[in-house]
């Protein structure tokens, strides 16, 4: 038998990266400014360029990084930008002229214009990319906003230096055009009409 | 094992509320209870609670392989023929597994005896992993706990050094997770799992059972049209066999977790297998198929059997057999699929509340308990979870 010295509970759980809401008063915002700068630590900075010759004229030693990253961000565009059946659906949230077809399959659907491209680590050998995208659409909570693929805010348009997480550079998933939903979930309901159960419990065990 | 009261800590409901615990108090009942808490040694957790239950999984695993290749017992554990193939492959390719959560009757002497494998969609995790964790480092700070006082529970640690190694395995660094719409309980099981694969580095995305679609190419694809290629579902394997899109969760390549080959370890079938293989376990139960009735008869000194469904959650449908004739039974919507048999063991009586342990594992090693108590003794759904410490 082991002796008590192993404690048998996890030992670092970070609890206040587990709150999910926060009810600060008035005088605890000083506690919250400092805990925000403590957050953001593990960042790197990452630019923002609107096409290839914007990098070659800021970075003229890179050149050659400028155009290899440009061209691999627009295949990741094509991959995991948003996509939309029609050109009117795209335009609502990207705003006029954003918008380009897309082929999927063979059938023509469309997806925003890729607006930029963030990169990071540029003196490394292979520095990191990611296509950015922004609205021009009245309609867009993202208006004049940078935007990844997966709709993540990464704040004003105007600004080509960001300081971002090194997640900012994750693969996103690829985005293709959905012909069917609602194929699962058909047992619940049929087991849902039993018994008082409607809300609150789940189907786990 | 004892329980024993304690006060309720003043300001828990606010800090239900921020941390998002949000399903503390279920049908206008109480499902969190602090009002008091179990006491085990660490000799009871370690010998009677922890070994088991990695014994256990290892003798799962065994049946697992068994079964997997035999088309008879995919039969006999009803599980759709659509499916044998991948089961058989993800099983072939060891595809990582998440979770389970073991269902033990346990009085703090005797073996803890095994009533159910939950291996596809086990919830109580939230209040396992994270919740009574902090309860028990709340009440330390306010010295109504002594300072020694420890739990059975790496929970978090391992689920997130667990993700890490799924990530690895399928090379990923996103992750997509679903569940059912209208229940915060399963809503709130799955966002502490997210939680839990944020800490291992993976970016993590969302979309309920019901919203997934198809795509031109076959894919699988949540509400933003992204494709889901790897996916934590709680939701059963043996409900989505059975439904319009089970056959492209298997086509579509998806990575699931739990993997397919886990259909076979939340059947009850299970339980009657394990017996055939291991009869006479300590920590096992006598079960038998419903067809097996001489089997059952020749265990003369079981006077009592408790009818279970093959797929059921949560006490539904379970009759107890005393002498040949009813004597309780539980209402609900499962039993089409066929039935086992397993000797019944009562629930040991705390005060007025019959225990069930629920004993967790992360992949294939032991990683806490959950105790939850309920008035009858056929654990129903609106059981209550008590914390636990060991002293």
């Amino acid at each position: 038998m082991e002796t008590n010295s192993k404690q048998k509970r996890s030992s670092n759980i970070d609890i206040s990266r587990m709150r999910k809401a926060f009810s600060f008063k008035p005088l605890a915002i000083g506690v919250a400014s400092i805990m925000l700068s403590a957050c953001s630590g593990g960042r790197e900075e990452a630019v923002v360029f609107k096409n290839a010759d914007e990098c070659k004229n800021a970075l003229p030693d890179l050149a050659q990084k400028c155009e290899t990253a440009y061209e691999g961000a627009l295949a990741e565009a094509a991959k995991t930008a948003p996509k939309y059946n029609t050109r009117n659906d795209c335009e609502y949230e990207f705003g006029t002229n954003q918008c380009q077809t897309y082929n999927n399959n063979g059938s023509s659907i469309f997806m925003p214009l890729m607006a930029g491209y963030m990169i990071g680590n540029l003196l490394s050998p292979r520095p990191y990319y990611q296509p950015m995208f922004t609205s021009y659409s009245r309609y867009s909570p993202h208006r004049n906003n940078w935007m990844s693929a997966d709709g993540r805010d990464f704040g004003d348009s105007r600004k080509s230096k960001l300081s971002v997480k090194p997640s900012a550079f994750d693969k996103k998933p690829a985005v293709t055009r959905t012909i069917k939903r609602g194929g699962f979930g058909s047992s619940v309901r049929a087991k849902s009409s039993w018994g008082s159960r409607s809300s609150g419990k789940g189907w786990g065990g | 094992m004892l329980r024993l009261p304690i006060g309720a800590r003043k300001n828990w409901q606010q800090m239900a509320h921020d941390y998002g615990f949000h399903f503390h108090t279920m049908h206008g009942q109480a499902y969190w209870d602090e009002t008091a808490y179990y006491q085990f040694t660490l000799e009871q957790v370690e010998r009677d609670l922890e070994s088991p239950t990695e014994e256990i999984h290892q003798m799962c695993l065994q049946v697992v392989d068994k079964v997997a290749k035999n088309e008879e017992l995919l039969k006999k554990f009803a599980i759709p023929e659509g499916y044998w193939g991948a089961i058989a492959d993800s099983w072939q390719a060891q595809e990582p597994s998440l979770y389970s959560r073991l269902d033990f009757v346990y009085d703090g002497r005797t073996p803890a005896k095994l009533l159910e494998n939950n291996a596809d969609t086990p919830t109580s995790l939230y209040e396992s992993g994270f919740w009574q964790w902090l309860w028990l480092e709340n009440n330390v700070d306010n010295n109504k706990l002594s300072k020694r006082a420890d739990q059975f529970n790496s929970l978090q640690e391992k689920l997130v050094n667990r993700f890490k190694v799924i990530a690895d395995y399928y090379g990923i660094n996103y992750l997509h997770f679903a569940c059912c719409k209208d229940t915060d309980e399963d809503r709130g099981t799955v966002q502490y799992l997210q939680d839990c694969a944020k800490e291992a580095g993976l970016d993590v995305y969302f979309v309920y059972i019901e919203d997934i679609g198809l795509s031109e190419g076959g894919e699988l694809t949540d509400l933003k049209n992204q494709i889901i290629s790897h996916c934590f579902k709680l939701y059963p394997w043996e409900f989505m066999q059975r439904e319009e899109f089970g056959p492209h969760a298997v086509k579509s390549n998806t990575g699931w977790i739990e993997p397919i080959w886990k259909t076979i370890l939340s059947n009850k079938a299970l339980l009657p297998m394990l017996w055939r293989e291991f009869e006479g376990h300590p920590n096992l139960l006598p079960a038998f198929f419903e067809n097996d009735m001489a089997s059952m008869q020749a265990q003369s000194d079981i006077k009592k059997w408790v009818k279970k469904p093959l797929y059921s959650r949560e006490g539904a449908n379970i009759d107890i057999l005393e002498n040949g004739k009813m004597s309780l039974s539980s209402d609900g919507p499962y039993g089409e699929e066929g039935f086992i048999y397993q000797a019944h063991t009562p629930l040991p009586k705390f005060g007025d509340s019959y225990t069930l342990i629920g004993s967790w594992l992360v992949d294939g090693e032991a990683a806490g308990i959950s105790v939850r108590e309920d008035e009858s003794p056929i654990t129903q759904d609106l059981s209550r979870y008590m914390p636990h410490i060991i002293l």
